[in-house]
Parts: structure tokens; C-alpha cells; sequence
């Protein structure tokens, strides 16, 4: 009998083989997507559906939440993540361009210092830089909350884009460079318009790391009309009571940019690559 | 000279950031350990108390009890876990049944969700699943295996596996997708020798597939180490660190002293204390990732 090259490795699969896989598959995938999509139905519904008396459609979470000044928390978000991406990533091109393009003395430290960043411990940096941004009057500021996004963005985005960059050959550079062109005008014209699906993927990813980012904004953002969008979240747990449809209704809210975003530059971002690169 | 010029202000902007925001700050970091800085007091400055936090620190009861959270139950349990999960996933998308039924592609959009979605919302959307009247306890009642509703994230011998699972959720496709893709690059060929051999499934498994994915698990586990031991959202956000401080962990107790109690002196000891033991993963970290990321990548 001849099998498909690409699956010969496995013998034909009986009838039972067949049942267990099933089994466990479908059992794998409720687990994975359940969860989510209950979520998405719940916040359809008062109370978020907790009491199951009340079936009823409705959209009254998410006037509810806008009317909380949810709408601040978005425009928050969108102005810290969006400033402190594009910045990031501008900074970042330039130092993988020169990462994948020249050898210099140190490079190679240069480059395992910025891998180290990927795991830092981001917790340790709290303490010192909030007397550090205290002293500067940053602490409820969109500088300083660009300032570091930026910064922490960084180790990720340097070494995605290296990754692509050493794959477009320098010989495009070098004949541009002696047809009179500048370095700058090489990046610009030639490589950019090359790689801008990994520059962009790069972007986004860095962008969705800003968007959830909880721990800095905790620490940074004290004055309500600053906090972000995941502060603005959890601001629906009330100490004794918990708004469930509200909560729901912002979940979805702050989960649906980042699924629009995900789902179509996943295909650039290679899992084994990611989890090599975020924490 | 020019092109050291141009090198030199192409690295410069991105080398400063990293430098204020990563070097600067541990070393402040240590030099706050040494003071009682107070988070209400920081015009006047902290006073010099040399090694007293740390004193503090080991004299402590409950900083065995916060070490043995972190370690045994926020590392050890959610990377083992995480790394069998993973694995057994991977193996199943991979299996010959899987593609006969045309599941893989669905499967694997389905990891993406979990992925995808923000820990932060993974514990809004577990915190609900697992509420008192949530749909976790009403399904186990219908089932008849408990008869009372569990308060998971308020109940001693509850709370941790609901944390670990949490975790587990929001993480286990990460790891899953990226063996997926190592497991399609082992050579055709170590299968079908396997196979003329005679071996049997499990044997292909355990003398194929799993020593051909072992450098790539050893990656994920050590990076996965760093993820889990550095977390502070899930703990926080699911627990707050409770009931009492039942499950806190290095992280939020570095949080939990510095901006709950305004003792950043003390926090920052305990940072120290976390610093010191990633600095030992660190060297695991340089030695078996890093240079090979390194290697792949320059």
C-alpha cells in the first residue's frame, strides 16, 4: 500500500488508534477554546450569564463600561503603546541593521547583553526605577510610561528583526552603496520595502507586549485619567463585589485588538523564535 | 572612520535606553537594599542601614514559606507541567490520525486562541469560569463528584493547582506550537528505520522523536523557568497574593513591600535576593540559549 511521503513515518492508523485521538483531541480543543468564547457569549449577557435565570441578549456592559470612563483608559493605551512601538522600533532597526551588516569590536557582548534583557527580571527594575522617575516627575506621565515601554520593548524587537535581517543578502546593499547611495537611503529604499512584513510583525508584537503590560502601569500610573487599558480592567473588581458583565465586556474589549493584530502576522512570527524571545 | 561613525550612532539611541533602564537600575537597586528608603519618604532619602534588610529578610517565618511558593509551586510545577502539556499536545497534532482526520489545522488555530489571548484576560476569564456559581463547580456538581461549590482561588489546598492552572492555559500552546514545528523536521528517514527495525510506537517515540526534540525542550523548560519564576501578574491578579499571603510568591512580595507597605528598602533586598538567583539560571541561560541564538541569528 502506498502512503503519502510526508506521513509514511506513521503506520496506518486502526480503528481505535483513530477513537483515541479523537477523544483526546476534542477534549484538548474544548479546554483551549471554550473558555475564551464563554467569555465572548458572557459579556452578551447581565451579568455576564451568572444568573442563568436571565438568557437575554444585551449591550448594556458595554455602555456600561464607557460610561466608567473606559473610553479614557483606550485612548491612553492607544497613545503610550503606539508612541512607544513606533520609537522602539525605529531604534531597533537601526541597531539590528548594524547588528546583521558590520563586525565590530564587542559586538558579539553587545548582542548577549541584549538577549540577557529578554530575561530580565522586570520586577527588580520597580523599585529603583520609581525613585529614579519620582525624582524626574515621570511617574504618572505618558513620557515616562513611553520612555519605558520603549526601553522594554527593545531586547525583543533587536533581536526579531536580526533574525530577519540577516537573511537579505548584503551584496543588495553593498551594489546601492556603490551606485552612490547612503546607508540611510539603503535602509530606507532597499530594505525596508524588503522586509517590512517582518518589520511590521515586529511592530505589532512589540505594540500587543505594550497593550497588555500590567506591572509598570500598576507601579507608574497612579491618577485614573492615566491608567491604561489593563489597570482599567481590573478596576471592575470591586473588594467585595465584582461586576462580571463589565469585567467581560472589557476583556473583550482589550482582547479583540490583539486577536485582529495576532492572527494575521502570526505566520511571521515563528512560536520556537517567540518563546526564545518574551517572557 | 566613517563607517565607525555611522555604527556607532546607529547602536547609540538603543544602547543608551538599555543602559538607564536596565543597568542603571540594578545597581541603584542594590544601594537601595542597603537603606530603609520609604516610598513616603523619598525627598529626605533613605539612611544607610547596611545589611539589615537582608538580616530581616532570612530571620523572617514566612520567607521559606514565599521561596517554597515560588519554586516548587509558580516554577517547578507550572514549567513541568507546561513542558509535558506541550509535549503531549505536539505528539497528538503530529500523529497520522490526527491529519486522517482533519483536525491538525483546526487544532492549531485553536492553540492560537489561548495563546493570543492576554494574561491578564486569562485570569479575568478563569477567575469567572471558577467563581463560587461559576461554570467549573456547577459542571463538577451535575457530575456528582463534589457536593459543595469549591471557592478555587480562596481555598487552601485548591488555590495553587488553580494558579498552576491558569498558567497552564495561557502558556501550554506557546510550547506546544513550537515543539509542533520541531517535530516536523525530524528526517523522514529515523522514522523509517525505526520502522524496519520493528519498533513500535512507543519505541519510535522514546528513541526518535524525544531525543531528536530534547535540545529544543531543554530551551523551552529554561526559558519557561524564567517566565514563571519572574511572574508577577498571575499570582497577583488571580489571588492577590491570598488567602492571607497563602500564595505569595518572591514577586509579589517585592511588590507587596514596596508599594503596599512603602518599604522600598526592604522590597529591594528581597529583589536582590531574586536577581541573585536568576543571575545563577542566567549562566545556565548564556550557555545553552543564548549562544545558540546567538549563533542562529548573527
Amino acid at each position: 500500500m502506498t502512503v503519502p511521503a510526508s506521513s509514511r513515518h506513521w503506520r496506518e492508523p486502526g480503528a481505535w488508534q483513530l477513537v483515541v485521538v479523537l477523544v483526546l483531541a476534542i477534549v484538548t480543543l474544548f479546554v483551549l477554546v471554550y473558555p475564551a468564547i464563554y467569555v465572548f457569549f458572557g459579556s452578551f449577557r447581565p451579568a455576564g450569564g451568572l444568573l442563568s435565570a436571565a438568557e437575554t441578549f444585551t449591550i448594556r456592559n458595554y455602555v456600561r463600561i464607557f460610561q466608567a470612563g473606559f473610553g479614557r483608559f483606550i485612548i491612553n493605551s492607544v497613545v503610550i503603546c503606539v508612541a512607544a512601538t513606533v520609537v522602539s522600533t525605529v531604534l531597533s532597526i537601526m541597531a539590528a541593521y548594524v547588528f546583521s551588516r558590520f563586525t565590530f569590536r564587542f559586538k558579539r557582548a553587545l548582542f548577549m547583553g541584549i538577549l540577557f534583557g529578554q530575561v530580565f527580571p522586570w520586577i527588580v527594575l520597580i523599585n529603583p526605577l520609581f525613585v529614579a522617575f519620582a525624582t524626574m516627575h515621570l511617574i504618572n506621565s505618558y513620557f515616562g510610561m513611553i520612555l519605558t515601554y520603549t526601553a522594554f520593548t527593545i531586547p525583543f524587537s533587536v533581536y526579531m528583526l536580526v533574525g530577519y535581517l540577516v537573511t537579505v543578502p548584503k551584496s543588495l546593499d553593498e551594489a546601492a552603496i556603490i551606485d552612490g547611495a547612503s546607508r540611510w537611503q539603503v535602509i530606507w529604499l532597499i530594505i525596508c520595502p524588503v522586509m517590512l512584513p517582518g518589520f511590521v510583525a515586529t511592530a505589532t508584537y512589540a505594540f500587543l507586549l505594550c497593550w497588555t503590560e500590567y506591572l509598570f502601569a500598576l507601579a507608574f500610573l497612579t491618577q485614573t485619567d492615566l491608567k491604561t487599558l489593563p489597570l482599567g480592567l481590573y478596576q471592575f473588581f470591586g473588594d467585595d463585589y465584582v461586576d462580571w458583565g463589565a469585567v467581560m465586556a472589557a476583556s473583550v474589549v482589550t482582547t479583540l485588538p490583539v486577536f485582529l493584530l495576532f492572527l494575521p502576522i502570526q505566520g511571521w512570527i515563528s512560536p520556537g523564535r517567540i518563546a526564545g524571545a518574551v517572557k | 572612520m566613517r563607517e565607525r561613525l555611522f555604527i556607532v550612532t546607529m547602536l547609540l539611541p538603543a544602547m543608551v535606553l538599555l543602559v538607564l533602564f536596565y543597568g542603571y537600575p540594578i545597581f541603584d537597586n542594590l544601594r537601595i537594599s542597603f537603606t530603609d528608603l520609604s516610598l513616603l519618604g523619598m525627598k529626605k532619602g533613605g539612611n544607610w542601614v547596611g545589611l539589615a534588610n537582608y538580616r530581616e529578610l532570612f530571620h523572617r517565618g514566612d520567607f521559606g514559606h514565599i521561596l517554597f511558593n515560588t519554586f516548587v509551586w509558580l516554577t517547578a510545577t507550572s514549567v513541568l507541567l507546561r513542558l509535558l502539556m506541550g509535549l503531549g499536545i505536539a505528539v497528538l497534532l503530529n500523529t497520522r490520525a490526527m491529519k486522517k482526520l482533519r483536525l491538525a489545522s483546526v487544532a492549531r488555530f485553536a492553540l492560537l486562541i489561548p495563546w493570543a489571548t492576554p494574561p491578564i484576560v486569562a485570569v479575568v476569564i478563569w477567575r469567572f469560569l471558577l467563581e463560587r456559581n461559576g461554570v467549573v463547580n456547577e459542571t463538577l456538581m451535575r457530575l456528582n463528584i463534589i457536593s459543595q461549590p469549591i471557592a478555587f482561588l480562596a481555598d487552601m489546598r485548591a488555590v495553587w493547582p488553580s494558579i498552576v492552572a491558569i498558567m497552564l492555559w495561557n502558556t501550554v500552546p506557546l510550547i506546544a506550537l513550537s515543539l509542533l514545528s520541531s517535530l516536523q523536521t525530524v528526517p523522514e528517514e529515523y522514522y523509517e528505520a525505526a520502522e524496519l527495525d520493528g519498533a513500535t510506537n512507543w519505541q519510535v517515540f522514546r528513541f526518535v522523536t524525544l531525543p531528536f526534540l530534547m535540545p529544543a525542550i531543554l530551551v523551552l523548560g529554561l526559558m519557561s523557568v524564567f517566565w514563571s519564576f519572574n511572574n508577577f501578574v498571575y499570582v497577583w491578579l488571580a489571588t492577590g497574593a491570598g488567602p492571607g499571603t497563602f500564595t505569595n510568591v518572591l514577586a509579589t512580595e517585592v511588590y507587596l513591600k514596596g508599594f503596599v507597605d512603602f518599604r522600598l528598602g526592604y522590597s529591594s533586598a528581597i529583589g536582590m535576593m531574586m536577581a541573585i538567583i536568576m543571575g545563577a539560571f542566567g549562566i545556565l541561560y548564556l550557555r545553552l540559549v543564548a549562544r545558540q541564538q546567538l549563533e542562529e541569528t548573527l
